[in-house]
């Protein structure tokens, strides 16, 4: 039986992110980098609610969002799981949601004055940070 | 679930005056049963007095307040006995040992859960043969926990129940609060002023004012509602009376930074309509969120 993996995570009180979207990003996040990989048992709500001393339905709702955008399954009273990969999301909206990712980089970097090949180098190496890590 | 929301707290027009100022104003509060609220508000909101209202140990002025279904002014002890309370005195007999509290305790409540006592007393180094007035304040938040807790309430109400407590005691009781059986089937009532608590335990944010409900939901939809932006308006800026939704305003290095409620992007436009060439938002934390709401109203001594 798969056991559960450890969710690294960790959640600042605080911070204008909800506590929620801040357990929903770093899901996502880590599934879309290999760190969770698919078939992988999350922690239970209690556990992980333990783990980050927050409210057990806090984590439920995350988990709940998180299964609805088709990162997580549950499987029956099993717990939940990673799913398998799939597009999550319609080529137009993928587009969309790019264009406006490099619309707000675009604004935020101009004003810092470096040069575009600069800035161009820095994102691939960002990006080659979190290409999938193959596990030990 | 029936078609009839089951409140465990209910008060309609609710109003406490003391002489000349009301210390509760009409106050019209329903929370449901289950999960954990947190109820803020400014000293001097209307708190302590809503408590004691609602256990019946104070009159209203006017209108009514119900508690567990229960008019609050003709509790029964089995209707109390359905209540814990923990205040953030921890006030118990000094000189009594924790063995006898908890016998007592044990007596009067006919739901006595042994069970949920050990679990949350497990949490501190408390012996039984100790004299109530030894315990540090944590080790008495934890004993009052425990009994509140084993005499199998269904509804909880803790009353800054963290108050001078240290970072492991808070951390603690907080556990206890949350992870232990013993409050599943129990709506807990948890008033604070510590939003990095309020924001790890709450499902449900009630904040009060002058004795008036002014907010309720989930902390999160809460502070989705206020945003913080900053934008360069030559001179002074527009007058503060007409910036819509506003919390606070504070000018710094030449900038403007605003505070301000159930705002979009149509507040940008009536920035730039004011002069401002940049302007930039961003969310803002449940404690800024919080914190900016209730300074709005706050006493302030009027302006020379």
């Amino acid at each position: 039986m798969a056991r559960t993996r450890p969710l690294m995570l960790q959640i600042a009180t605080g911070d204008p992110r909800p506590i929620i979207k801040q357990i929903t990003d770093a899901v996502r996040v880590k599934i879309a980098t290999g760190e969770l990989e698919s078939g992988d048992q999350l922690p239970s709500v209690r556990g992980l609610a333990q783990q980050l001393t927050i409210n057990p339905n806090t984590v439920a709702k995350a988990y709940a969002e998180l299964t609805t955008e088709g990162w997580l399954e549950s499987r029956q009273s099993m717990g939940l799981y990673v799913a398998a990969p799939r597009q999550r999301l319609s080529d137009a909206e993928r587009d969309r949601r790019l264009d406006m990712a490099i619309d707000h980089f675009i604004h935020d970097v101009v004003p810092l004055g470096f040069s575009p090949a600069e800035v161009q180098a820095r994102v691939a190496h960002g990006l080659q940070q979190l290409a999938p890590r193959k596990r030990a | 679930m029936g078609d009839v929301t089951d409140y465990v707290i209910e008060t309609r027009a609710l109003s406490k005056r003391y002489g000349r100022k009301l210390a509760l104003d009409h106050l019209d509060l329903r929370i449901p049963r289950g999960r954990i609220h947190a109820i803020v508000g400014a000293n001097g909101a209307g708190k302590s007095t809503l408590f004691r209202i609602l256990m019946g140990f104070l009159p209203p002025s006017a209108g009514e307040a119900r508690i567990l279904g229960k008019d609050s002014q003709s509790l029964t002890p089995h209707d109390r006995s359905r209540i814990g309370f923990v205040n953030e005195e921890h006030t118990l007999a000094s000189w009594m040992r924790v063995s006898q509290v908890a016998a007592m305790q044990q007596h009067q409540y006919p739901r006595w859960n042994q069970h949920a006592y050990d679990n949350v007393i497990g949490h501190y180094h408390v012996l039984p043969e100790q004299k109530v007035g030894q315990l540090s304040r944590g080790e008495r938040a934890g004993f009052n926990l425990a009994l509140a807790l084993a005499q199998g309430p269904e509804l909880l109400v803790l009353d800054e129940p963290t108050l001078g407590l240290d970072v492991v005691a808070k951390r603690a009781f907080l556990e206890s609060l949350m992870y232990s059986n013993a409050t599943d089937d129990c709506t807990v009532i948890y008033c604070s002023h510590q939003m990095e608590e309020i924001e790890r335990v709450a499902d449900n944010l009630i904040i009060l004012e002058r004795g008036q409900l002014r907010h309720m939901s989930a902390p999160e939809d809460f502070t989705a509602r206020v945003s913080h932006w900053i934008a360069d308006v030559p001179f002074k800026g527009p007058a503060l009376h007409t910036v819509p939704g506003l919390l606070e305003m504070q000018q710094l290095d030449g900038l403007q930074h605003y505070l301000v409620l159930d705002q979009d992007e149509g507040f940008e436009r009536f920035l730039r309509e004011a002069g401002a060439r940049n302007v930039q938002s961003m969310p803002v934390s449940l404690d800024r969120a919080v914190n900016a709401f209730l300074a709005k109203n706050h006493a302030a001594p009027n302006a020379a």
